[in-house]
């Protein structure tokens, strides 16, 4: 009897302990920290750092936007909340925006944030209520950092010169 | 006492050593960026499943792991079921044991995988007892380690001495593309090395059983040999 129970336990641990050793595999995490991080939200129990997100928010608002971005980064570091990755890419859209022309690598960034927004949110809409923001969905955002890496001959409109930044 | 001693039996047979194994597998893949400090984790490559693989037939050959004893009709299911698991962990230990010492890219990873399959491949073809064969792979993995970890770790190394000078003027024009990683990946190499051979030490070639399995095998046993007696009456 006794020799069945240590049986299971070995077979269940084994199963257990090759499943982590999977999941460690797939999920690569780069430090002790990451483990934990890639833990919490295997078990559900993940949230961000709602201080790092403010601050975020406050650099934001004064367009210190690599700061920002910092701040969210730190606040979200497993890139699971659809809203903080929502304003990662705001963040980038805003920095690579420019009168005369944008900055693609900013633009590319910033759609691989609103693309990560849009699979995170439920359904991929995604609604932010900031009062600050002239966009406030992120198909809104997908489709203005799409049109600002596609090239055309709209970019040579001189009336582009007075566009305005959203 | 038998009790304590059929429940440390099953303790060693059933946890502790797909533990070690699996420990192995854990620690074979991983690395530490020598920038950065961060781990990297590598899957094994193809290459090395196929070296486990004949690394398996090995052990059955030489009779490290008998088979029949493995699985076997008279066991339960349950212990057939926890032999495989073994096996399997046995398996994938292997594979990244290969991993831990194969260089990660270039052409050192490629003359690595060759040298290894071609020592495997030939062993299949010799006469080999189980206690040979561990000595025949702590050997194998033991020079497969310096080379790796001493040897082609110190001539890439930014502050590599005498040896790398001489290596690069004998190596001139030929790429040998190395990642450079932290020397704590040397140590967890070692580790999951020294793991993987104390595993192995582990593994009975025919597992123990229980005093029920062993009773009815020699019932049958006893049955087949007065069988035996008749038919040559």
């Amino acid at each position: 009897m006794q020799r069945k129970i240590i049986q299971i336990t070995g077979m269940v641990w084994t199963v257990v302990y090759a499943s982590i050793i999977v999941w460690i595999y797939a999920t690569e995490p780069r430090s002790f920290k990451e483990v934990a991080t890639n833990s919490q939200v295997a078990v559900g129990t993940y949230e961000i750092n709602q201080e790092r997100f403010s601050n975020g928010l406050a650099l934001f608002r004064r367009d210190q936007f690599r700061a920002a971005r910092d701040e969210w980064t730190a606040a979200d570091p497993a890139q699971k909340d659809p809203r903080t990755q929502f304003y990662v890419a705001y963040a980038w859209y805003r920095d690579g925006w420019g009168r005369v022309y944008y900055d693609n690598a900013f633009f590319k960034q910033g759609l691989e944030a609103v693309n990560r927004a849009i699979t995170l949110a439920p359904n991929g809409t995604l609604t932010v209520d900031d009062p600050d923001l002239q966009m406030h969905t992120a198909a809104e955002l997908k489709t203005e950092l799409e049109q600002g890496t596609e090239t055309s001959w709209k970019d040579l409109n001189p009336l582009k010169l007075f566009r305005q930044r959203k | 006492m038998k009790d304590y001693t059929e429940r440390n039996r099953a303790l060693l047979h059933f946890i502790v050593t797909p533990t070690i194994l699996l420990t192995v597998a854990l620690l074979g893949g991983l690395r530490v960026d020598a920038q950065t400090s961060h781990f990297v984790f590598i899957a094994p490559p193809l290459v090395t499943l196929v070296l486990a693989i004949l690394l398996g037939s090995l052990f059955v050959r030489a009779g490290a792991i008998d088979l029949r004893q493995w699985f076997a009709l008279e066991q339960p299911m349950l212990t057939n079921l926890a032999h495989l698991l073994t096996l399997l962990a046995l398996f994938f230990a292997s594979a990244q044991a290969f991993n831990s010492v194969l260089p990660e890219s270039g052409l050192l990873h490629w003359m690595f995988s060759f040298f290894f399959l071609w020592t495997l491949w030939t062993n299949q073809f010799s006469a080999f007892d189980a206690r040979r064969l561990l000595k025949s792979l702590i050997v194998l993995f033991s020079t497969a380690f310096v080379l790796k970890h001493l040897l082609v770790s110190g001539l890439y190394a930014p502050e590599g001495g005498w040896f790398r000078r001489i290596a690069s003027a004998l190596l001139q024009g030929i790429a040998i593309d190395v990642p450079a990683f932290a020397p704590i990946t040397g140590y967890l190499s070692f580790f999951a090395l020294a793991l993987y051979v104390a595993g192995l030490l582990l593994i009975a070639p025919v597992p123990a059983r229980p005093a029920s399995v062993d009773n009815k095998l020699a019932v049958r046993e006893d049955a087949l040999a007065e069988s035996a007696d008749q038919l040559s009456e």
